[in-house]
């Protein structure tokens, strides 16, 4: 067996920067490292001082892709932290945003970033002249899930109608029930990715560690919006008690911090919330993942992309639910340039909400005046990153006959299925070395 | 004759830019008709060091960032600053205004590189930026357009006007009237007033117009009711760097 | 007059909009204002708002119009753009029924705009009378708060139902055809309107303290006072508000835009403004109305002085809405000219109200669509200018007078305004030179013989050749001025015997820059002209015989009699004063003074805006003016 030096900079086909080291030498790994050189980005101290009707605005802005995610978060702490409340129908549509992110955000990932891995290309761009016809599909799913969140948020990256206390214009019905008829008309766009996977499905290896899994979870539907923390290893608990369960600390070479709970790592994500609600999914979602013989509790990261695709198709089916609520129950208008009135007072709140990568938590507290004192973020991606390094080093060894450039590709795939959001975790403010 | 060949880079942002590219759908394959993209780490394992046009997202926050950037801008013929973070700074910019030893507290050992952090600058602090595409996020039509002008052999056309033109030309009832602070009357145009027209006003995301009137529109503000501090406040959530320079 | 119950009004308007061949467009709420749009459905009317937000030009001149559309590939073919379907415009109130025909007159005036009166021909206007006034209104101070022509059909609202009356046979027809019950008017019904249209005039919140007709005296008593526009203007955004909104505003910009293809591509204009910063900028940088009291104060000269002059009315119908729109608050015409009034009657001046002699004339149509011409030859002159000779493709002669300039496309970039640079005697082709300097000209300077390119024209008024027959003629060219002059020149030496002494004195930076090298040289040969050429220096090494100093050192060395000989200048803005001041200094009448000017031309018709200098379009009424007409024009020298 040779020795081998991996050093992947920049792992493509990822959100943000992150590097794969692997040393082996005579048959031992005598190094496997997950390490994240992003640069900072200082949110926690940028949003300090700033009135409440600004920090959703800001925190957009930790990612391009969930934010309508992190704005969610965000309002929920404030709403939570000046005790608004908002209206059923407002509840059902930021429901439906969510829903249109994590279909967009699943689709791009299957469709651009997994993908080409199972078809053995470098990217999607080859692939639109070898498989047109798949490429224009996904494209044409991944439209549809924009088009969603720009008729729900205005658009999807940094979605202007999310606002404290609700939303400051809404769809018509019409609208709604113009785009329910195109959810319903891309079920077979949905079920032709479905095949398309199955059939290269073959190519995610079989690797199994046991690990926790953490998510929201309800008693009434699977949550991605409400719900209590959940542990596979320790039971649920109260949005508020979430540093419990974070615990972050810092690690060396990292500017991302990593975190733990019962053992020394825990998962999140698509795959954790599968786990944790599988029994919330319809009997037709549950088929899909049948399909792929995925069922709860399962400890192969690499099936995460897979429960990504079911919960596309449930949040398809959700979304035509919520849609059908909204019709029978009418829409009630609101004035243009809707602007809830707030009552601004001095509190503490977290907002907690699933976002495509996992469970995410804002934590603001406000003086009376409504300017921000103390502001605490913990996205899903910092709490992946001590899995990720955990599952390589347990991968790593089983690989140890095979060639270089295949490890390197399986090391890329094992990060590449988490689907990391690497420039969000790294938002953090303050930094101690010991 | 050969395609130009594209890349695209990222430093301190949130990929958000990037991400309207991935948004073009279907447009993305009339693209590829006119351009190679041969380095998009996001989306693609190939990369390459020759190129034609690079396209580089976010902001310089470290000392480290320079010197890729100083390489990218050796490698291409064009570079062009997309998305407000890499065109103006961004809002990373409103950090500028803290202590940055206070953010980064206790740092030492050779681990202090790796937080090495100075005040967030946008690209054209560091290299010569050829074009930009202001926003955040980005404008797809507009992204697009640059693209085009780009391949046309003309300068793209960016307004210089603010974002009142866009937003009177789509009817919209001014922010002001309603009882909200706007700063598209120094902000640049070239968004058609996209978040005015979803019910909000504008937060300046593009940046100020190159000979904005300040000192009258911070009085706009306080006529209508917001404090001294909070009208400065507005105006440091995305003009950090413009208004140091000037 | 007619009288109809409300409920049968809405029902008519309903009617209209089942209907499906009509755009149905009412006054809607939107949010705490109002605004036009398509109507769904009669309820959604508010026939009782006081203003919108936007005027109803909007359905005649677009914010963004689609000018023609057109295919590279296999050459070029242009479309025009679809018909839409005719518009009812339900509510708008008399002030903006007098603004449209401020638009038509301006829209019809010496070249018709064809988008415009199509849209404006098809449309059925049916007003409003006001209910509630805006508190920035004026109107009543216009003469536009009421009008008794220029709708289809007026409304007047008598509580459980409308008074209709009928002003056009189209206005007729539609209520004939979708209204029922519909009856006569009672004697109280019509005292009752005369009632209302009573009211209106003290629903006026605004106070202009003195009579409108004297505001263009008034403004040109005021023009020179500087203190005066830098104080009012001083908080200026340039945000452009005050004019977007304006009914009476048309000023717009042409723009050219491409699909991915490259191959198809469309040709718009959007509106524009003259408070904006670039509006009047050219593509070497040059701003000729940089500052904010400049732009400030032409608004009110265009719409109070130039209009006026022009047309006879003062181009403001009072309706407010640049008030309310400006944020810093100065944009309201009744404070400043209440100012205004105050200090020019504090200086004692006498006003006096004037009517100018209106000669409006329209001679067919704009046509916004290029024809196609090819580069026969392309002859690189200097580092950035190249000749390049053009022949139209439908074989046509280009039929152009000494002095005109046309609107050079290059389909993908724009159009450019380039100054023809042969005599008219050169009939089956025409040269232009130009200068890479912008996007278009930049790209044309890459295109090779046998490219084709779009031409618009010939536009301006030219050289009066007739005018110069007989007369000794003293051409002054500096740097480029030499290529308009060029076609007067050359059209001069085709018809020698027609023209006393001629010369011609050239001025350049150095001997690299001079255009039209051998033709210059040969000239030197002629005994019929006088040619003196000078640098502003020659570096070491190069050839040169000519004189070295500024263009204004070779005027000694001509000799001439003032009262006989008649210049003609073209060069950089900067040399005119200093040339036409030597002139002066030898006695040269300022009507022997004829000179070519510049500016950012887009439509070259005199419609989009960007050429005006004061009230004078240099694309219509120039590019070439006599000295005497102009020397009192601020802006034009």
């Amino acid at each position: 067996m040779n020795d081998m030096n991996i050093e992947i900079h920049h792992v493509t086909r990822v959100e943000g920067h992150g590097n794969i080291y692997v040393n082996v030498k005579k048959g031992v790994v005598e190094k496997c490292e997950w390490q994240v050189p992003e640069a900072p980005r200082f949110f926690e101290a940028m949003v300090l001082g700033r009135q409440w009707n600004e920090l959703h605005h800001v925190t957009s802005r930790i990612c391009g892709i969930c934010s309508i995610g992190h704005t969610l978060a965000s309002l929920k702490a404030t709403e939570a932290a000046m005790g608004i409340t908002i209206s059923d129908q407002d509840l059902k549509l930021r429901k439906l945003a969510l829903h249109a992110e994590n279909m967009q955000s699943h689709i791009l990932h299957l469709g651009f970033l997994v993908l080409p891995d199972l078809l053995g290309a470098g990217s999607v761009i080859p692939l639109a002249s070898s498989n047109p016809q798949e490429v224009k599909t996904v494209l044409r799913l991944h439209r549809l899930a924009n088009e969603m969140s720009n008729l729900l948020c205005g658009r999807t990256t940094h979605p202007q109608r999310l606002i404290p206390g609700g939303f400051s214009k809404i769809p018509s019905i019409k609208e709604l029930v113009a785009l329910k008829k195109k959810m319903q008309a891309a079920i077979p766009d949905l079920q032709a990715v479905a095949k398309l996977i199955k059939s290269a499905a073959g190519k995610l290896p079989n690797f199994v560690r046991e690990t926790e899994f953490i998510a929201l979870s309800s008693p009434d539907e699977y949550a991605l919006y409400d719900g209590q923390i959940a542990s596979t290893d320790t039971g649920k608990a109260p949005v508020n008690e979430y540093l419990t369960f974070t615990n972050e600390y810092i690690v060396p070479r990292s500017t991302a911090k990593w975190t733990k709970h019962n053992r020394d790592s825990y998962m999140v994500g698509a795959l954790a919330r599968f786990n944790l609600n599988y029994d919330k999914f319809s009997p037709w979602t549950k088929q899909v993942a049948d399909m792929f013989g995925l069922k709860p509790t399962c400890y192969n990261p690499f099936m995460n992309s897979i429960a990504q695709l079911v919960e596309t198709v449930h949040s398809v089916e959700d979304s035509i639910r919520l849609i059908n609520e909204l019709e029978n129950a009418g829409l009630k208008p609101q004035p243009d340039y809707f602007k809830p009135e707030i009552k601004v007072k001095a509190g503490r709140g977290v907002g907690a909400v699933e976002v495509p990568r996992g469970i995410l938590f804002h934590d603001y507290t406000y003086n009376a005046k409504g300017v921000c004192t103390k502001a605490n973020c913990v996205i899903p991606t910092n709490q992946n990153h001590a899995n990720i390094d955990l599952d390589m080093k347990a991968l790593v060894p089983t690989l140890l006959d095979k060639s270089q450039k295949e490890i390197e590709l399986a090391c890329e795939m094992l990060v590449r299925a988490y689907d990391p959001c690497i420039s969000c975790s790294t938002h953090y403010t303050t930094v101690h070395f010991v | 004759m050969q395609k130009p060949r594209v890349a695209f880079f990222d430093f301190a942002g949130c990929e958000g830019d990037q991400l309207q590219v991935a948004n073009l759908e279907e447009d993305i394959l009339a693209l590829l008709g006119q351009v190679d993209i041969v380095t998009f780490r996001e989306v693609m394992k190939e990369h390459s060091d020759q190129y034609d046009i690079a396209f580089v997202e976010g902001s310089c926050t470290r000392l480290l960032d320079e010197d890729r950037l100083k390489q990218i801008r050796k490698n291409a013929k064009v570079v062009v600053a997309l998305g407000s973070c890499a065109a103006i700074g961004g809002i990373n910019c409103i950090r500028n205004y803290k202590d940055l030893e206070e953010v980064r507290r206790t740092v030492y050992g050779d681990q202090a590189k790796l937080f090495d952090t100075y005040a967030a600058r946008p690209i054209d602090a560091v290299v010569k930026v050829d074009a930009y595409v202001y926003g955040c996020p980005i404008n797809k039509e507009e992204f697009l357009q640059v693209v085009k002008s780009l391949l046309l052999g003309k300068k793209p056309d960016i307004p210089t006007y603010p974002v009142c033109v866009e937003c009177k030309k789509n009817e919209n009832v001014c922010a002001f009237e309603r009882g909200q602070f706007c700063v598209g009357p120094v902000t640049r145009a070239g968004c058609d007033s996209c978040c005015v027209n979803e019910g909000t006003i504008c937060w300046g995301c593009r940046g100020l117009v190159d000979n904005p009137n300040e000192n009258s529109h911070k009085e706009v503000l306080i006529k209508y009711g917001l404090t001294v501090d909070d009208a400065i406040g507005k105006f440091k959530l995305y003009f950090g760097w413009q208004e140091a320079k000037r | 007059m007619n009288l109809i119950s409300k409920d049968d009004f809405n029902d008519f308007v309903n009617a209209l909009i089942k209907d499906e061949s009509w755009n149905v467009i009412g006054v809607k709420a939107k949010g705490s204002k109002f605004a036009f749009g398509p109507l769904e459905s009669a309820s959604e009317l508010r026939l009782d708002y006081d203003v919108t937000l936007l005027p109803p030009k909007k359905y005649f001149f677009p914010q963004r119009e689609t000018l023609f559309t057109y295919n590279l590939a296999g050459g070029f073919s242009a479309k025009n753009p679809a018909e839409t379907k005719p518009a009812v415009i339900i509510g708008v109130h008399p002030y903006d029924i007098v603004a449209l025909f401020h638009m038509d007159e301006i829209f019809r005036e010496t070249k018709s705009d064809p988008y415009y009166f199509k849209k404006r021909e098809s449309s059925i206007i049916i007003g409003v009378n006001i209910q509630k006034m805006s508190k920035w209104n004026f109107s009543t101070y216009m003469g536009a708060a009421t009008v008794d022509y220029g709708y289809d059909l007026m409304l007047t609202d008598l509580g459980n139902r409308y008074a209709i009356s009928v002003g056009s046979k189209k206005g007729g027809d539609l209520l004939a055809k979708y209204a029922k019950n519909v009856s006569g008017a009672f004697a109280r019904d019509i005292q009752l309107v005369g009632q209302k249209k009573r009211e209106i005039f003290n629903m006026a919140q605004q106070k202009l303290d003195f009579p409108p007709e004297l505001i263009p005296e008034m403004l040109k008593k005021t023009y020179e006072e500087s203190g005066f526009w830098e104080e009012h203007s001083e908080k200026c955004l340039a945000c452009g508000s005050c004019v977007l909104v304006c009914p009476t505003c048309y000023c717009f910009d042409v723009k050219e835009e491409m699909d991915l293809s490259l191959e198809q591509g469309e040709r718009i204009r959007t509106w524009d403004g003259c408070l904006l910063e670039d509006f009047a900028k050219v593509a070497s940088g040059e701003n000729f109305r940089a500052t904010r009291p400049t732009r400030y104060r032409h608004r009110y000269f265009k719409k109070g002085k130039y209009l006026f002059d022009k047309f006879g009315f003062i181009s403001c119908v009072g309706c407010g809405r640049c008030s309310s729109n400006c944020l810093p608050d100065i944009a309201n015409p009744v404070k400043l000219l209440n100012d205004m009034y105050r200090e020019t009657s504090v200086t004692g001046a006498q006003m006096a109200a004037t009517t100018p002699e209106v000669n409006i004339q329209t001679e067919g149509n704009i046509d916004y669509v290029p024809k196609l011409a090819t580069i026969i030859k392309k002859v690189p002159m200097t580092a950035n200018e190249t000749l390049f000779e053009l022949k139209l493709d439908d074989s046509t002669e280009l039929g152009h007078k000494p002095g005109q300039f046309v609107e050079v496309s290059v389909f993908g970039i724009g159009e450019a305004p380039i100054s023809l640079s042969s005599s008219p005697t050169k009939k089956e082709s025409f040269e232009i030179c130009v200068r890479k300097l912008g996007n278009v000209t930049t790209k044309l300077h890459m295109l090779q013989v046998g490219d084709k390119v779009g031409i618009r024209g010939p536009f301006g008024n030219g050289f009066d050749v007739n005018f110069l027959k007989g007369k000794n003629l003293l051409f002054v060219a500096g740097g480029l001025g030499i290529a308009p002059l060029r076609s007067l020149f050359n059209y001069v030496l085709d018809n020698r015997k027609h023209f006393g002494h001629v010369s011609l004195l050239y001025g350049c930076k150095e001997p690299r820059e001079l255009l039209y090298k051998e033709e210059m040289m040969a000239l030197k040969h002629r005994p019929d002209v006088e040619y003196r050429a000078a640098v502003n220096w020659c570096p070491d090494g190069e050839a040169w015989t000519g004189g070295i100093g500024v263009i204004t050192t070779l005027i000694p060395q001509v000799s001439f009699d003032p009262q006989d000989v008649y210049a003609v200048i073209c060069g950089p803005p900067v040399m005119y004063k200093y040339v036409i001041g030597d002139l002066k200094a030898r006695n040269v009448p300022d009507d022997h003074i004829i000179v070519s000017l510049e500016r950012r031309m887009k439509c070259g018709v005199g419609k989009c805006g960007h050429c005006q200098i004061n009230e004078i379009y240099v694309c219509k009424d120039g590019p070439v003016f006599n000295y005497s007409k102009i020397k009192g024009i601020p802006e034009a020298l």
